[in-house]
C-alpha cells in the first residue's frame, strides 16, 4: 500500500467510527465493525482487525475515550464512547466530505456537458 | 495541539506497554469470539466457524503489530531492539568484533591524539583575553633578508609614546640568570619585561603584585616576580615570601609576587622563573641606553575595533616618520606586525597539518578495511535477512539494523580509541621536542570526548553504509530459495575488490610520504656538520654580572678554569668557547672590511660570531686551511685578531688572500675594532645541521670575552666522573657559580634535530600501519574471491588444470588488483608530497628512488598475502566442490 492510499482509508475509517458511535452510542470493537459493514453494505472490504490500531489512533487524538464494561451476554469487553471533541471533528469531517463531494459532482457534469 | 497529545500518549504508552497489550489481547479475543458465535448460528460448525472468524478479522499478528506501532514510540524501541540485537551479533562473532574494534581503535585513537595535539598548538587560542587582538612588532629588512628582528630600546619608547593603534604596548627579553641564597647556586630562566605587559595581557598575580610602571623607571629598587613554579620548588610555597631579597647574578632584587603557572609569558621561553624590570637586567638594563642594538621583543594589544592593516599602515606612517632618527645611513628597515599567535607557531603548522593528514589516512583505510570485514559478514547473514524482508521488514528497516551494528561497532572502538589516545598522547607529550610551544598539558577532555564520538559516527557511516544498502537489496531474496551458491557473490566482490584497492592506494601515499621522510632524515643526520662532537662533554658556567662586571675579571676566570681544567689527567683536551656550534644557537653579527669595497645601499655584511680559547679548533677537530690558530699571546693587550671561516674567505675576498686584511666588529663597547685576520678554517654548521655553512668569524676569548661560556672537554673518562671535576674546579675558584646543562656535545647535537626525527617516526608508525591493514586488506578479499571461485576452481582441475596454474591465476588477481591500487596511489602520491617538500631535506618530493621501491614494497607484501589462499585454491577437491552444487 502506498502512503496516499494508507491515509485516505484512514480518513475514510475515523469518519465511519466517528459516525458510528454518534449514532448508536457506546459500543465495543465488534459492534463499530458490525455497523460498517452494514451500512457501507459490504462494499468496504475491510479486515476487521484494522478497526483496533484505528481506535487506538482516535483514543490517541483524543476524539473517542474508552473504558471497561459488560456487553450483552455478560461479558466483559471495551466499550468507546464519543467524546466532546469527537463529535466537533465528526462534524469538521463530514461537512468537508460533502464539499468534496459536490466540487467532484460538479467537476463530472461539467466534463459531460 | 493534537500531535503532542499523541506524543504524550505514546510516551506514557512506554511505560504501560503491557497493560495495552492485555487489553487488546482481550478485546481480539472478544472480537473474535462473538465472530465465531456468529458464524455457529448460520451454521456452521464450531471449528469452521473459528476458521472464519479469524479469516473475517484479518491477520491477528499483523493487527497486533499495527497496534503497537500507533501505540508506542516505535522508532525508539525498535532502536533499542536493534541495539540489542546488534549486541547479541556482535558477541556470536566474537572474532570478527574483536578484529573490526581493534581496526577502529587504532585508526580513531591515533586521530584523536594527534588532533589534540594539532588543537593545543595551532587551534587553541592563546591564554589570555582578547587573544585577537594581540600582535607581535618587530623590524624588518627585505632587501637584506632579514624577516624579523627586534627593535631598540629607544625606538620602543617612542613607539609606544607616538602610536594611536594599541592600547598598550611591552618589551621583553629573555636571560640566564644565577639565583643564589636559599639552595645552592642555580641558573634559572628569566624574562625581562617592561611593567606594561601584565596589564596588557590582563595577569593577576597568584601573591602579591605584578610590576608597577615605577618598577620600570631607571634607578628604581630592584623587584621580581617569582614562577609557582620555582615558588613551591625553592621557596616550599611559603606564603610569607613577598618581601624577602633574593640575590640574581649577586644583585638583592626583593620578591613583590608570585605567578600562576598559567601565565605563560614570554611563550618562547620554555619555562619562565622569574620576571624582573627590563632595566634591572644585568646585561640588557645597560644596553637600554646604547643606540643600535636591536634586540628588544616587542608586543602589543590592537585598541577594540582597530584592524591589523590600519595598525601596520600607521607603524609604516610612523616609521617612515622615525627612518632619519634611529636608522641613518642603513635604509630599508620596515615595522612589521603580525598575530602573536602566527609568531608562536612558526613552522610547526606543516608538521603538525603533515601528521593530521597521515591520521586521517590511516583512519580511511582502517574504514576500508572494516566495511570489507562487514562485506564479508553480510554473506554469511543473506539469509538471515532474505527472512526478514519476507517476514515484512522494510529495506529501510534492515539499512537501519546493519547501520545501528555499525555505530555499535564504532562506538566500541571509539571507546577504546579515547584509551589509546590518552596512553598514546602523553607518550606523544612526552616525547615531542621542545620546539612545539604549549604542549604539556595534554589531557583528555569534553571536546575530546566530543571529537572522538563525532569521529566514531563519521567512521560508521562510511564503514557501513555500503555493506548495509549492499545486504538490504531485495534482489537477494532469492537467496532464500537457493542454498548458498557462491555465485550471487559476484557483486560483492567487485565492491570488496575496489575498496581493497582504494586501501592500497592510500597506504602507498603514507608509505611514499614516510620514505620521504626517512630518507629525508637520514640524509640530515649523516650530513658533515664540519666538526667532531664525539667523546666531548660540555659544561655551562655563568659569572655574575654584578660580581664580575670587568672584562678583565672574566678573562682571569676562564683561564684559571682551563688551566686548572688542562691540568686534570685525560682532560687536556679543552677549551672554552660561546657559542658552541649547533647546541647553542648561533650568534650572527654586522661586520665591515677595513678599506674594503663599500657595499650597496641597504646590504650589510654578517657573519656567525664565536668566541673561542685557543685550543678549541684542535678540539673539534676543526682543521686549519691557511694562517694560524689562536695561541695564549692574543690577549687583551695585544692587537686584535679573528680567525674566518672558508665561506667567509669565498664570499667576501674572492679574489685575494684575507690574510692580513682587517675586520671591523664586536659588541659594545667594542663594536669598532678593527681585527686582522690570522688564519682561515674549514667550514663548520653552526646554526642547523639542514642549513649549509656560512661565513664565521672567531675571535679569542682572552681578547673578547663574555661572562661566562661552554666548557668542552675531549676525554676517554666517564660522564660522572668528568661532572664531578668540572664543577669541583668551578667552585675552588668560585664557591657560588652553577654549572648547568651538563651532557655530551653529541647528545646536544642529536638534539637539533629531534622534530624531525620524531616526526619521521610518527609516520613511519602510520606507514606500517597502514601496510599492514591493506595486506590484511588484500588477504581478506582474496580468500573471499577464492572463496566465490571454488565450483570454478573445481572445474578446472577437473579438466586438468595444474596447481600451479590454479595459483597463477589467483595471483594474478592479486597482482591486478594491487596494481590498481598503485598505481592511483602513485598518482595521488605524485600530487600530494609536495605539500611536505619544506619539511624535507635533501630530497626531492618526487624521489624516483621512493617511488620505485615503496610501490614495490607493497606490491610484494600484497602479494605475499595472496600467496596462502592462492595455496588454499590449489587444494580445492573438485569432486566436494562440484558436489557442493
Amino acid at each position: 500500500m502506498t502512503g496516499d492510499r494508507e491515509d485516505i482509508l484512514r480518513g475514510t475509517l475515523d469518519l465511519l467510527v466517528l459516525n458510528t458511535l454518534d449514532k448508536l452510542g457506546p459500543q465495543h470493537g465488534y459492534g463499530i465493525a458490525r455497523r460498517i459493514e452494514q451500512v457501507s453494505g459490504n462494499l468496504l472490504q475491510l479486515n476487521q482487525g484494522t478497526l483496533y490500531p484505528a481506535l487506538l489512533r482516535l483514543e490517541q487524538k483524543g476524539w473517542i475515550r474508552s473504558t471497561w464494561g459488560t456487553s450483552g451476554n455478560n461479558r466483559r469487553a471495551r466499550f468507546y464512547t464519543l467524546t466532546r471533541a469527537g463529535k466537533k471533528q465528526l462534524a469538521v469531517e463530514s461537512e468537508r466530505w460533502e464539499r468534496m463531494a459536490d466540487l467532484i459532482t460538479r467537476l463530472l457534469q461539467s466534463a459531460e456537458g | 495541539m493534537t500531535w503532542m497529545r499523541i506524543l504524550g500518549s505514546r510516551v506514557a504508552a512506554m511505560f504501560t506497554r503491557n497493560r495495552l497489550e492485555h487489553r487488546l489481547d482481550e478485546e481480539v479475543r472478544f472480537h473474535i469470539e462473538l465472530l465465531t458465535e456468529e458464524n455457529i448460528e448460520r451454521g456452521m460448525g464450531p471449528d469452521d466457524a473459528r476458521y472464519a472468524a479469524l479469516r473475517t478479522f484479518g491477520g491477528v499478528d499483523r493487527t497486533k503489530e499495527a497496534y503497537r506501532e500507533q501505540r508506542g514510540l516505535h522508532l525508539i524501541e525498535t532502536i533499542f531492539q536493534d541495539l540489542r540485537y546488534g549486541v547479541r551479533q556482535l558477541r556470536l562473532s566474537p572474532g570478527f568484533a574483536a578484529v573490526a574494534v581493534v581496526t577502529l581503535a587504532l585508526g580513531i585513537g591515533a586521530n584523536i591524539a594527534i588532533f589534540t595535539v594539532v588543537y593545543d598548538v595551532l587551534l587553541k587560542p592563546l591564554p589570555f583575553s582578547h587573544p585577537e587582538q594581540l600582535v607581535g612588532v618587530f623590524e624588518a629588512n627585505e632587501q637584506a633578508g632579514v624577516a624579523e628582528n627586534g627593535s631598540s630600546y629607544q625606538e620602543f619608547e617612542e613607539w609606544r609614546r607616538v602610536n594611536l593603534s594599541f592600547s598598550e604596548m611591552a618589551g621583553d627579553q629573555e636571560h640566564e640568570l644565577t639565583l643564589t641564597g636559599r639552595g645552592e647556586p642555580v641558573s634559572v630562566r628569566v624574562a625581562d619585561v617592561t611593567p606594561e605587559i601584565f596589564p596588557l595581557l590582563d595577569a593577576r598575580p597568584l601573591l602579591g603584585r605584578t610590576l608597577l610602571p615605577e618598577d620600570g623607571k631607571r634607578g628604581a629598587a630592584p623587584v621580581a616576580l617569582l614562577s609557582e613554579g620555582l615558588w613551591r620548588s625553592r621557596f616550599a610555597a611559603d606564603p610569607a615570601v613577598i618581601g624577602i631579597a633574593i640575590d640574581l647574578d649577586k644583585r638583592a632584587f626583593t620578591v613583590v609576587g608570585v605567578m600562576p603557572d598559567a601565565f605563560q609569558y614570554p611563550l618562547m621561553m620554555k619555562t619562565r622563573q622569574l620576571w624582573i624590570p627590563l632595566l634591572q637586567d644585568p646585561l640588557f638594563g645597560p644596553w637600554t641606553t646604547l643606540p643600535g642594538g636591536h634586540w628588544l621583543r616587542v608586543v602589543a594589544r590592537l585598541k577594540p575595533g582597530i584592524p591589523l592593516v590600519q595598525a601596520q599602515a600607521e607603524m609604516d606612517a610612523i616609521n617612515r616618520r622615525l627612518a632619519g632618527k634611529y636608522r641613518a645611513g642603513d635604509p630599508g628597515w620596515a615595522i612589521r606586525i603580525g598575530p602573536l599567535k602566527s609568531e608562536v607557531v612558526g613552522k610547526a603548522g606543516t608538521t603538525l597539518l603533515t601528521m593530521l593528514g597521515a591520521v586521517v589516512l590511516v583512519l580511511l583505510i582502517a574504514c576500508a578495511n572494516v566495511a570489507n570485514l562487514l562485506l564479508a559478514r553480510a554473506t554469511s547473514r543473506a539469509r538471515e535477512f532474505a527472512v526478514r524482508v519476507a517476514l515484512g521488514a522494510g529495506r529501510f528497516r534492515i539499512v537501519r539494523q546493519l547501520l545501528t551494528e555499525s555505530v555499535l561497532l564504532g562506538l566500541v572502538g571509539a571507546a577504546v580509541g579515547v584509551f589509546l589516545a590518552y596512553g598514546g598522547a602523553k607518550a606523544l607529550g612526552r616525547m615531542l621536542p621542545p620546539g612545539l610551544p604549549r604542549v604539556h598539558d595534554l589531557r583528555i577532555d569534553g571536546w575530546m570526548l566530543g571529537f572522538a564520538l563525532l569521529l566514531s559516527m563519521g567512521a560508521s557511516l562510511l564503514f557501513g553504509l555500503a555493506p548495509a544498502l549492499f545486504a538490504a537489496d531485495s534482489r537477494r531474496q532469492s537467496t532464500i530459495q537457493e542454498s548458498g551458491r557462491s555465485g550471487e557473490g559476484l557483486g560483492r566482490l567487485r565492491i570488496r575488490r575496489g575498496l581493497v584497492a582504494v586501501e592500497i592506494a592510500l597506504a602507498l601515499v603514507l608509505l611514499v610520504g614516510a620514505g620521504l621522510f626517512i630518507r629525508s632524515f637520514a640524509a640530515l643526520i649523516t650530513v658533515d656538520p664540519g666538526f667532531d662532537a664525539r667523546r666531548i662533554l660540555k659544561a655551562e658556567v655563568s659569572l655574575p654580572r654584578f660580581q664580575y662586571s670587568k672584562q678583565e675579571q672574566w678573562v682571569a676566570f676562564s683561564t684559571e678554569v682551563l688551566e686548572r681544567v688542562q691540568a686534570q689527567p685525560g682532560m687536556q683536551q679543552s677549551a672554552i668557547a660561546v657559542p658552541l656550534p649547533l647546541a647553542d644557537g648561533f650568534v650572527n653579527l654586522g661586520f665591515s672590511i677595513e678599506k674594503g669595497s663599500p657595499l650597496p645601499a641597504g646590504r650589510i655584511r654578517t657573519a656567525d660570531y664565536v668566541a673561542v680559547s685557543p685550543g678549541y679548533f684542535q678540539v673539534l677537530g676543526i682543521p686549519l686551511v691557511r694562517g694560524r690558530y689562536f695561541e695564549r699571546q692574543d690577549t687583551l693587550s695585544t692587537p686584535r685578531v679573528v680567525v674566518i671561516s672558508e665561506a667567509l674567505a669565498r664570499l667576501y675576498f674572492p679574489d685575494r688572500d684575507p690574510i692580513g686584511s682587517r675586520l671591523v666588529f664586536g659588541f659594545p663597547p667594542d663594536g669598532n675594532l678593527a681585527r686582522e685576520i690570522v688564519g682561515i678554517v674549514r667550514d663548520v654548521r653552526d646554526a642547523a645541521l639542514s642549513r649549509p655553512p656560512g661565513p664565521m668569524m672567531y675571535v679569542p676569548f682572552a681578547q673578547a670575552p663574555f661572562w661566562g661560556g661552554c666548557l668542552i672537554v675531549k676525554t676517554a673518562a666517564g660522564t660522572d666522573t668528568v661532572a664531578r671535576a668540572i664543577r669541583q674546579i668551578v667552585h675552588e675558584v668560585d664557591r657560588d657559580l652553577p654549572v648547568d646543562n651538563i651532557e655530551w656535545m653529541s647528545a646536544a647535537v642529536e638534539a637539533t634535530v629531534a622534530t624531525t626525527r620524531f616526526r619521521t617516526w610518527l609516520i613511519g608508525v602510520f606507514g606500517a600501519m597502514a601496510l599492514a591493514l591493506a595486506t590484511a586488506g588484500v588477504f581478506g578479499v582474496i580468500s573471499y574471491s577464492v572463496s566465490c571461485r571454488t565450483h570454478e576452481f573445481g572445474i578446472r582441475i577437473a579438466l586438468g588444470a595444474t596447481r600451479r596454474e590454479i595459483l597463477r591465476l589467483v595471483m594474478r588477481e592479486g597482482l591486478c588488483l594491487t596494481l590498481a591500487g598503485a598505481v592511483a596511489g602513485i598518482a595521488a602520491a605524485l600530487a600530494l608530497t609536495r605539500l611536505i617538500s619544506s619539511l624535507l631535506y635533501g630530497v626531492r618530493a618526487t624521489d624516483p628512488a621512493t617511488f620505485v621501491a615503496l610501490p614495490l614494497l607493497l606490491t610484494g607484501t600484497a602479494l605475499l598475502a595472496a600467496y596462502l589462499p592462492a595455496r588454499r585454491a590449489t587444494r580445492v577437491d573438485p569432486i566436494v566442490s562440484l558436489r557442493h552444487e
